[in-house]
């Protein structure tokens, strides 16, 4: 974008040191008394022509004046542009530069060299949705951010291409002072944190992300006042903004938010019902959960036949329902009610529910982040034969599992017969040990 | 099998990312029921599997490392196909043991591949020697007469005038370099289709077309005379007008230089559907620069042998020249990672290239390895420690990578310098890493 502006300096630097030149060979002119030119002057003879132009003479400092030459006189320029062509270059002399500011030093530790390739690879397009997870995990642990990196997270950061609101923060709080000093170079940059507010001033004046970022310090600090702050303004806020308090409630969840919740749950919009019950069914004392509860433990019945034990659903038609209501169900109403381990309970016969229920479990563990039913789940998925749509949301599953699933010898590996989507989904597992792995690892000073 | 090729440099190899995302599902011990390698030194190794794909047969999948090179029975069009590199990834990973013998149909193509290699090395004497001299006499008249057009043709431009060629857009210049394609002169054509974005090129363009015209005219001219040029000389113009040196000729020259030789800086050029990749290398003994040149078609994968941050030991055959740069690998022996090189100051870089001009006055590439910190005012460039600062080249775009990584503090930065600044390839952090940039 500077790139004509940059060939501008670019010219006139040239015609500074032409000039330079100019005055150089004035010198040596006087000196030697002979006729002197400049390579301006063969330019500008070039461009006219030399059937119409003369041809400038030239002499090279420290060097004997070249003899009139009586030839073609294309030739002859060609030849003295050729002498001075050699001599500009090699005579070439250091221009001067205005130095940058320095950077703030930034105290965190470097990544090892695996953790920047990993980072190289994601912004390569391997994974890109992990890039969230890669620079919480960097900033949670403290760490620097290989700075080579920032002009495209800044780039990204900037132009909103993310739909996450809260990447330019993360971007800015992953490059430190490194991010803020190409801010103040690049006027492309600025946009990605406008200005620092700190305390309530963040939260009265701040964009989205920044109140966002406040509101979560204070949550994790007092989630009572965070309560009390999120329900002073709830009424004012729009949709986006009450699925980010709700978000926000999610972290340091207990009894006392529940009533906030449950005006949330009627809220106008879908998104927001849908993620205060999620959130809700989270705390198993909440009356939602409760409900839900009820009505699952209803349609799920542990049955016996000749073939052992099954999972005899009577639920009504609307398969939804089920979905939902098994869905918002602590899973541990299962263990505890079946006496069975999860993997147990995943692996039961339930004829045509089959998918239903597994979509059901799998929308459960996501949101109650539950590992030993993701790792049932996805063993599960491993072994028996589900359509593709249940085996669409592990996708979702293992990006928000506990990464440590992905250790090598924790889920069984995928056989011959192991469905595309169930490998691809056990890769982003391992991916995603791989990268927290990396984070953990010797970091040198 | 030599020493196991880190991830990078596999994934170096890949034709493009579609092939990489392909092969990813395939990188895994139950996709390949077959898989084998040879033991034995770095340089004759390969590895060979069979991968269980949609197709009822399983593909067979050959790869020989010393290339590297591939050989795969699927249909694919890509070097390396998908089953190639993954099977090479299996390798890196530590999923494909040594066990001696490949099968059958492995050890035939590379057999034959080993054959063809030390053929390339030990060439057959020409049949028939008054037949081939024949033909090079009339290879150098043909230049000859290719030269004298293209004086007439550059002196023709001067006496019109340059203002012209502003206008005449790319014929202009495609047709002059056709004409010296067919005068077997490819160097001299090469110079002149390039000339076609010079008129594009921003200001002081009319002096850079003036530059050009008046080194092609000395190259001519240099080439019309070279009996009377040293040796060294009438090499370097003659290599620049398009004689080609075989490969046999330069490992049968001047001894090899054995020495590890650092890649500091690698460029990959892409130009009349063929790829060109420059890897530029410093021996640590000898001090010597050395560039080594590797070609693939649009869509294939170049040679990701010399990796940037590595140390080969390695024997290089340089080519003749005045200012010998251009070198072959002749034996490879072991790789390692290397730390930073040690940089110079931009007084000591002009003065070598001015050196260098001085016998090879067409030289416009010159490696260079600097201790500078990069400034935007009044261009983005790097000034030194004693304030001595030269432009980044103008093509190089804004570089920010390199401004992210320097922080305003000094770096190793290595690139190519040429008169309108220099090309920065790869920087080395403050911890010593290397960063590609």
């Amino acid at each position: 974008m500077s790139e004509p502006e940059g060939r501008g300096a670019a010219w006139t630097e040239e015609r500074r040191r032409s000039d330079e030149g100019r005055q150089h060979l004035k010198g040596a002119q006087e000196a030697s008394g002979g006729t002197l030119s400049t390579w301006h002057d063969l330019v500008t003879a070039s461009l006219i022509g030399t059937e119409r132009a003369v041809v400038p003479a030239v002499a090279i400092p420290g060097l004997p004046p070249a003899e009139d030459d009586t030839g073609d006189p294309a030739a002859v320029l060609l030849d003295r542009a050729a002498l001075l062509t050699a001599a500009r270059r090699a005579g070439r002399r250091p221009d001067r530069a205005e130095p940058l500011p320095v950077c703030d030093p930034d105290p965190r530790p470097a990544v090892s060299p695996a953790a920047a390739d990993r980072l190289a690879r994601i912004l390569g397009g391997e994974y890109p949705e992990l890039l969230t997870e890669w620079l919480t995990e960097l900033v949670a642990r403290d760490l620097r951010l290989p700075p080579q990196f920032l002009p495209v997270l800044l780039d990204g950061a900037s132009r909103g291409r993310s739909k996450d609101s809260a990447f330019p923060h993360l971007v800015a709080e992953a490059g430190g002072s490194r991010a803020r000093w190409l801010m103040e170079l690049n006027p492309n940059w600025e946009s990605v944190l406008p200005e620092t507010l700190t305390g309530d001033e963040a939260w009265r004046l701040g964009t989205t992300s920044q109140r966002r970022a406040y509101l979560a310090a204070l949550r994790s600090r007092d989630p009572g006042a965070a309560r009390e702050l999120i329900a002073g303004s709830w009424a004012a806020a729009g949709p986006e903004e009450r699925v980010m308090f709700v978000k926000v409630m999610a972290r340091g969840l207990g009894p006392a938010d529940e009533p906030l919740l449950e005006t949330a749950l009627h809220d106008g919009t879908a998104w927001v019902r849908a993620m205060a019950a999620d959130v809700l069914a989270a705390l198993p004392e909440s009356a939602l959960s409760r409900q839900m509860t009820e009505r699952a433990v209803q349609w799920l019945r542990i049955r016996h036949d000749k073939h052992g034990p099954y999972l005899a659903v009577v639920a009504p038609d609307d398969a939804r329902l089920l979905i939902q209501a098994v869905g918002l169900t602590p899973l541990r109403t299962w263990t505890d009610a079946f006496g069975l381990t999860a993997a147990q309970i995943v692996a039961l016969r339930s004829g045509d529910w089959a998918a239903v229920l597994f979509t059901a479990w799998v929308r459960a563990a996501i949101a109650q982040r539950d590992g030993e039913w993701t790792a049932a789940l996805i063993g599960q998925a491993l072994v028996a034969r589900l359509p593709a749509a249940a085996i669409q949301t592990l996708g979702q599953l293992v990006r928000q599992a506990d990464p440590a699933l992905g250790a090598p010898d924790t889920l069984p590996e995928p056989g011959p017969d192991t469905p595309s989507a169930v490998g691809a989904a056990l890769r982003v597992l391992r991916f995603r040990y791989e990268m927290l792995k990396e984070l953990d690892g010797d970091h040198d000073g | 099998v030599g020493e196991r090729w880190d991830r990078a440099r596999v994934l170096a190899l890949a034709p493009d990312a579609s092939s990489l995302k392909a092969a990813r599902p395939l990188v895994s011990g139950r996709s390949w029921p077959v898989t084998g390698a040879t033991d034995g030194s770095a340089d004759g190794s390969a590895l060979w599997g069979e991968c269980q794909g949609s197709a009822a047969a399983p593909y067979r999948t050959a790869v020989d490392l010393s290339g590297p090179a591939y050989r795969c029975s699927c249909p694919s069009l890509k070097f390396p196909c998908k089953h190639a590199l993954a099977l090479m990834l299996l390798w890196s990973d530590g999923g494909v043991q040594a066990n001696g013998d490949a099968p059958g149909w492995a050890s035939t193509w590379l057999a034959t591949r080993a054959a063809k290699a030390s053929e390339t090395k030990d060439p057959k004497p020409p049949a028939d020697p008054a037949a081939a001299q024949r033909r090079a006499e009339q290879r150098e008249a043909r230049v000859a007469t290719g030269l004298t057009e293209l004086d007439r043709w550059l002196c023709d431009q001067v006496r019109q005038g340059l203002a012209a060629s502003q206008r005449s857009g790319y014929r202009h210049w495609d047709d002059i370099a056709a004409r010296m394609v067919d005068a077997q002169a490819s160097g001299l054509a090469e110079r002149l289709r390039a000339l076609a974005a010079v008129p594009y090129s921003g200001a002081g363009w009319d002096g850079r077309l003036l530059e050009e015209y008046a080194l092609l005219r000395l190259l001519a001219t240099a080439c019309r005379d070279q009996a009377a040029l040293p040796p060294p000389l009438r090499d370097t113009v003659r290599s620049r007008v398009g004689f080609t040196v075989r490969q046999a000729d330069v490992l049968a020259g001047a001894a090899p230089v054995r020495d590890h030789w650092h890649v500091l800086a690698r460029r990959d050029l892409d130009q009349d559907r063929i790829r060109t990749r420059r890897a530029w290398l410093r021996g640590r003994r000898t001090g010597r620069t050395a560039l080594v040149l590797s070609f693939a078609a649009i869509g294939e994968s170049l040679d990701g042998s010399l990796a940037v941050g590595t140390e080969t030991d390695a024997e290089l055959a340089f080519y003749p020249a005045a200012v010998p740069l251009r070198a072959l690998v002749a034996t490879r022996h072991d790789t390692v990672p290397s730390g930073p090189p040690s940089g110079a100051t931009i007084t000591e870089l002009l003065a070598e290239y001015a050196a260098a001009l001085g016998q090879d006055p067409w030289l416009e590439v010159w490696p260079a390895v600097l201790d500078v910190t990069p400034a935007r005012a009044p261009v983005p460039g790097l000034h030194d420690a004693a304030g001595d600062a030269v432009p980044l080249h103008p093509g190089a775009g804004d570089c920010w990578p390199l401004f992210a990584l320097s922080g305003g503090h000094p770096l190793t930065v290595a690139g190519e310098w040429t008169p309108r600044g220099l090309w920065p390839l790869t920087a080395w952090d403050e911890g010593g890493m290397v960063v590609p940039l």
